[in-house]
């Protein structure tokens, strides 16, 4: 359609023009105190602008991916980076975000923040990191990306530098981040040495035809080694110790920004590779690797669901606690992940569409409780649950948008937030596997776990006043609040539309459909045999574009 | 098709968001306006019920699912695999519940004109926005037929309740909010799992039925997929027969008997009955007067509701499998709560324990799984939806004015208050079940349904001989309460109280009425409306033995 964009090196542009911009932007910014000054309003308008380019570019992006308008997409068999309709759609969410995340640090910091150019290039440096780990099927490639978005986030999270308990949590943010990179990185070369590739797409396939007698136990150490370092970045129990230390002693601009996109980015990337691996499974040993790793999933998802909402009882930091709930939806979003091990997923509603409302709904959530409580810390100093006390009085635009954004994390109608937890249930019925009732019940009674400590909130907001000043916050900031919390009633009311949407966006997820890997020894796609590490080092790491015909894209 | 329910379900919905903006004088006036049209309208509907003359095969059907003023339309789906509809209808299960809701809702409205806290200027437009929505929600449960949409009603209600305890309500509100809150949201919990499970389990069943089955119950449908329709997963031949075959497995046990406990937990914590009743003494006892009225008048009613609709319907075979347990939990529910009942030194809790106490009459009836049985629960839920309120009521009127509920503490107050006082006596008569009055009625069917099903469970008639050992208890414990707190002699301290004020008086009116009404005319106030639906159910359940 875009007359620029039917040349092939245009195309790679085009596509990944999005993170194009978000290095420009960064750039610009390094530029600018040379000739513009380190003023926070002129550095921030910078970055809008670049965040607003980069919307727009993902949005096209998408337009051009997601509903296939050319009849093409990128495949990566063996490549490094892939650009299909759900990362375009994740890169929309993201820029979103980051617009909001800039909106509110312009409320909060811009009168006292004298280190702009610095803040703005980590976050968007941050932000770059993620939309690669969406893109990512190469295990290198996935290594990079994620120490591309750790890194500027341990120095965010550091970035107030007299503020001892940031620079406490960064340190332990840091040191966790290297120590699981580490170990992912073990993983990745165990994994190489096994199947002599690093991409994901062979790994896959050679795991189920390299070895006669049933993958070894290495190869299923190998994986959950790698699979370690992406649990560390969605905070998956065991490996979550950082993240309520970095949330607490994060400005909350960071700490909003840390826990909606960061966590998605992981838990798109984990459904990537799970998706990579059930494209073997019409293979006949196909669920002797499946089978396991279905269940160690699924483990690790219940475990971080229960631990992160048991832990967050006693929380007495705002922050903290919330940061517990969202290592306790991480184990929400990690159980749809399961799904994709399982054959009948795409009859109900597909793992990837699930994920993505739930990420969707999840955003708003989040933003409208950690906007909340960014209003609180501004106006009392601290995020005690103290602070809250008679909020209904003392701040009412306040206390009902947090009321609406507390039950919507529980999950109750009628709010979005059932309906985030609805499709992932319906994902999991819709295997019928064992595993999947399992996780189903767990879901189900975490709800109930959960609406403790948050009703917790509730009750010193509505229930409780001990004469506090009323509240003074901007009206911007009320603003979004407020929107997040009418969106929450809203979706919930236009869940059919989403879903359509969703799914729209999910049906092309990578090798749901496009790109099985057939059984038989030899490797289904040719692109996979010219890609073995046998040839030349310059395609170690290509990036692969395939057309498809327009007749295999859906609509 | 007509829109009767939709607009009886939203009204007060409607009249919350008008509620929101109108001047701050306004507020109650437009919130009672509300109801009394939710009344209006709900009234409406006797003219199906009505119209038919006594023929009660024009007005029930043939069989199970014949429903009147029917709304469907498709809310969420995923074209040839997934729908889930907004699908309201009524018939004779929900149609009594239906019109006790707005009917308590407006009396408890009418209760809520001069609360205390309006006095002090206590959030009265929050109170009133929160009331119509619990109306909504509770409205919205007894007529909604897609067990999805009758999930969000149900649990629509449960933050408006959270907060109508909570804030309204008495020293020990926070506790008793959240322990309200935490006991429905378990059981909705179970529920939900149920619900997951019930869809795709229909699904299976259909596509190994073919793929594609007849409906039975609507002419010219044929089901393709799985279904979240209550009546179609009830009456559909193929799914039946996937539910109640003992290979069709849950995580390795048979699904009717699971499916039916998960079910029947959570609508027994709503009920409830005994091992989970702990929530409701707290709950009723700290909710401010009108909000434990609804309580004990509206949100009870809703277990016993559940389990004729949900439950028996959809998982017989699960209905035979527990029929012991349930009538042993619904047995122990009627002597447990009348024993604690009549331990109580609080006028409030003891109101509340007697209502564990005759809920277990609605439990034990269902559980026996006869006709009697069947027409006595439901028999028994309206008249305790209007006794209950009543008495909740009368104890609200004397707290008002001596602010103490201790029952040793009252005397003589029916020299005090004569009109007070005798109406007091109907409402707790009506609740002993004296005959003649409503609760005399429910309570006898029941046991003569525990008798009849001595005939297929031996068991049965032990059951009924300590069932009806319950009714000396409760006769027990109001006799007892009435001469603590109306007879005797006239007390100093209460001497210069005021006579029940002509808003008190109206609130108490059509409650006493009914209770007499029902009591002497069942079948023309209840049992004309319901039995049809009922032997349908009980019909379908026992297979047409």
């Amino acid at each position: 359609m875009n007359s620029w964009s039917s040349f092939p090196i245009g195309e790679h542009l085009f596509l990944f023009s999005p993170m194009i911009a978000l290095i420009a932007t960064m750039l610009v910014i390094v530029g600018a105190p040379l000739v513009a000054g380190r003023g926070s309003r002129t550095i921030a308008g910078v970055a809008v602008m670049g965040i607003a380019a980069g919307l727009v570019l993902s949005i096209r992006v998408a337009m051009h991916v997601g509903r296939g308008t050319s009849g093409f997409s990128l495949q990566p068999a063996a490549g490094l980076l892939i650009v299909d309709s759900v990362s375009a759609a994740f890169q929309i969410i993201l820029f979103l975000f980051l617009a909001a995340v800039t909106y509110l640090w312009w409320i909060g910091s811009v009168e006292t923040e004298s280190n702009a150019p610095e803040f703005f290039i980590l976050l968007l440096g941050s932000a770059f990191g993620m939309a690669l780990m969406v893109s990512s099927t190469n295990l290198l490639g996935i290594v990079v990306a994620i120490e591309t978005a750790s890194l500027p986030s341990y120095a965010l999270v550091g970035f107030d530098k007299r503020d001892r308990v940031a620079a406490e949590a960064s340190l332990k943010y840091m040191i966790f981040g290297a120590v699981s990179a580490a170990i992912m990185l073990y993983g990745a070369s165990l994994l190489y040495g096994l199947v002599g590739s690093l991409s994901v797409v062979d790994l896959a396939h050679y795991s189920i035809t390299k070895f006669a007698d049933g993958p070894p136990l290495l190869l299923i150490v190998g994986l959950l080694c790698f699979m370690a370092g992406i649990a560390f970045k969605i905070s998956a129990v065991p490996m979550h110790f950082w993240c309520p230390d970095a949330f607490e002693g994060a400005k909350i601009e960071v700490t909003t920004w840390l826990s909606v996109v960061s966590k998605a980015a992981g838990l798109i990337l984990l459904a990537r590779l799970v998706s990579i691996f059930s494209g073997i499974i019409d293979s006949p040993r196909a669920m002797s690797i499946l089978g396991p790793l279905a269940w160690a999933l699924g483990l690790m998802a219940a475990v971080t669901c229960t631990v992160g909402n048991f832990a967050a009882y006693k929380q007495v930091s705002v922050k903290r606690m919330l940061a517990y709930s969202s290592i306790a939806h991480a184990g929400y979003m990690m159980m749809a992940a399961t799904a994709f091990l399982h054959p009948a997923t795409n009859q109900y509603a597909t793992p990837a569409s699930a994920l993505l409302i739930y990420i969707v709904i999840y955003l708003f959530m989040n933003l409208g409780a950690f906007g909340v409580t960014a209003m609180i810390v501004w106006h009392e100093g601290n995020d005690r649950i103290d602070s809250f006390t008679g909020l209904i009085r003392r701040a009412p635009w306040l206390a009902v948008p947090m009321v609406i954004c507390l039950v919507s994390l529980v999950g109750l109608p009628p709010l979005a937030g059932f309906l985030g937890k609805w499709w992932i249930l319906l994902v999991l019925g819709s295997t019928g596997t064992p595993l999947a009732w399992i996780l189903i019940t767990v879901l189900a009674i975490n709800t109930l776990i959960s609406l403790y400590f948050y009703m917790r909130l509730v009750v010193v907001m509505t229930l409780r006043d001990d004469g506090r000043p009323e509240v003074k916050c901007p009206i911007g900031g009320v603003a979004l609040v407020n929107a997040c919390a009418a969106m929450l009633l809203i979706m919930f009311f236009f869940a059919q539309p989403m879903r359509a949407a969703a799914d729209r966006y999910a049906n092309s997820f990578y090798s749901t459909s496009s790109a099985k890997i057939t059984q038989g020894d030899a490797p289904a796609s040719t692109s996979i045999q010219s890609l073995s590490v046998s040839d030349s080092d310059d395609t170690l790491f290509p990036i692969y574009v395939q057309r498809i015909p327009p007749t295999q894209e859906h609509r | 098709m007509d829109h009767i329910l939709s607009w009886t379900v939203f009204v007060p919905a409607i009249g919350a968001l008008l509620c929101l903006f109108a001047p701050k004088r306004k507020i109650r006036g437009v919130a009672v306006i509300t109801t009394v049209v939710a009344l209006l309208l709900s009234l409406t509907l006797f003219k199906t019920f009505l119209g038919n003359g006594h023929d009660p095969s024009s007005v029930f059907g043939q069989r199970y699912g014949t429903l009147h003023h029917v709304e469907r339309a498709p809310w969420i789906e995923v074209p040839g695999k997934f729908t889930i509809e907004y699908f309201l209808g009524i018939d004779g299960l929900g149609f009594p519940l239906f019109v006790l809701t707005t009917f308590v809702s407006f009396l408890a409205c009418l209760a809520s004109w001069n609360f205390d806290h309006w006095k002090n200027n206590k959030g009265e437009r929050a109170y009133y926005i929160l009331f119509l929505l619990l109306e909504t929600g509770m409205l919205g449960v007894f007529v909604s037929l897609d067990f999805f949409l009758f999930y969000i009603f149900w649990e629509v209600m449960l933050l408006p309740m959270y907060f109508l305890i909570g804030v309204w309500g008495g020293p020990r509100k926070e506790y008793a909010a959240i322990k309200f809150f935490l006991f429905t949201l378990a059981g909705s919990v179970l529920m939900l799992v149920a619900l997951v499970a019930m869809y795709f389990y229909s699904a299976t069943a259909i596509e190994q039925a073919g793929g594609l089955v007849a409906s039975v119950y609507r002419h010219g449908v044929n089901i393709t997929h799985g279904t979240f329709d209550l009546i179609e997963l009830a009456t559909n031949p193929a799914i039946q027969a996937s539910f109640a075959s003992k290979t069709t497995l849950f995580l390795g046990y048979p699904i009717a008997p699971i499916m039916f406990m998960f079910l029947f937990i959570g609508f027994a914590i709503k009920l409830p009955s005994v091992p989970v009743h702990t929530w409701l003494p707290d709950a009723h006892v700290e909710a401010p007067t009108p909000i434990s009225m609804i309580l004990a008048g509206v949100l009870l009613k809703m277990g016993g509701y559940g389990f004729l609709r949900v439950c028996y319907p959809i998982f017989p075979e699960g209905g035979k499998y527990w029929a012991f347990t349930l009538a042993t939990v619904g047995v122990v529910s009627i002597l447990y709560g009348a024993l604690c009942a009549m331990a109580q030194s609080d006028f409030k809790k003891l109101v509340a324990y007697s209502s564990v106490s005759h809920m277990g009459y609605v439990l034990l009836g269902i559980a026996v799984m006869t006709d009697t049985g069947f027409q006595g629960a439901m028999f028994q839920m309206i008249a305790h939806g209007v006794s209950s309120p009543m008495c909740f009521f009368l104890v609200g009127v004397i707290y008002d004015r001596a602010h103490h509920r201790e029952i040793n503490r009252f005397g003589g107050l029916w020299l005090t208050m004569p009109r007070y006082g005798t109406l007091a006596t109907i409402g707790f008569f009506a609740s002993l079940g004296l005959p003649g009055m409503c609760g005399f009625i429910g309570e006898l069917w029941v046991l003569i349904g525990t008798f009849q099903a001595g005939a297929k469970y031996t068991w049965a008639y032990p059951m009924a001989i300590l069932a009806a050992s319950g009714v000396i208890l409760t006769a027990g414990y109001i006799l007892w309460l009435i001469r603590r707190v109306y007879l005797g002699k006239e007390r100093e301290e209460y001497a210069d109280y005021s006579d029940a004020d002509p808003r008190e008086t109206l609130i108490l009116i059509p409650m006493a009425a009914l209770c007499i009404a029902m009591g002497v005319l069942p079948m023309q106030t209840v049992f004309n409306y319901t039995n049809g639906t009922l032997n349908q159910v009980l019909a379908h359940v026992t297979g047409g033995q």
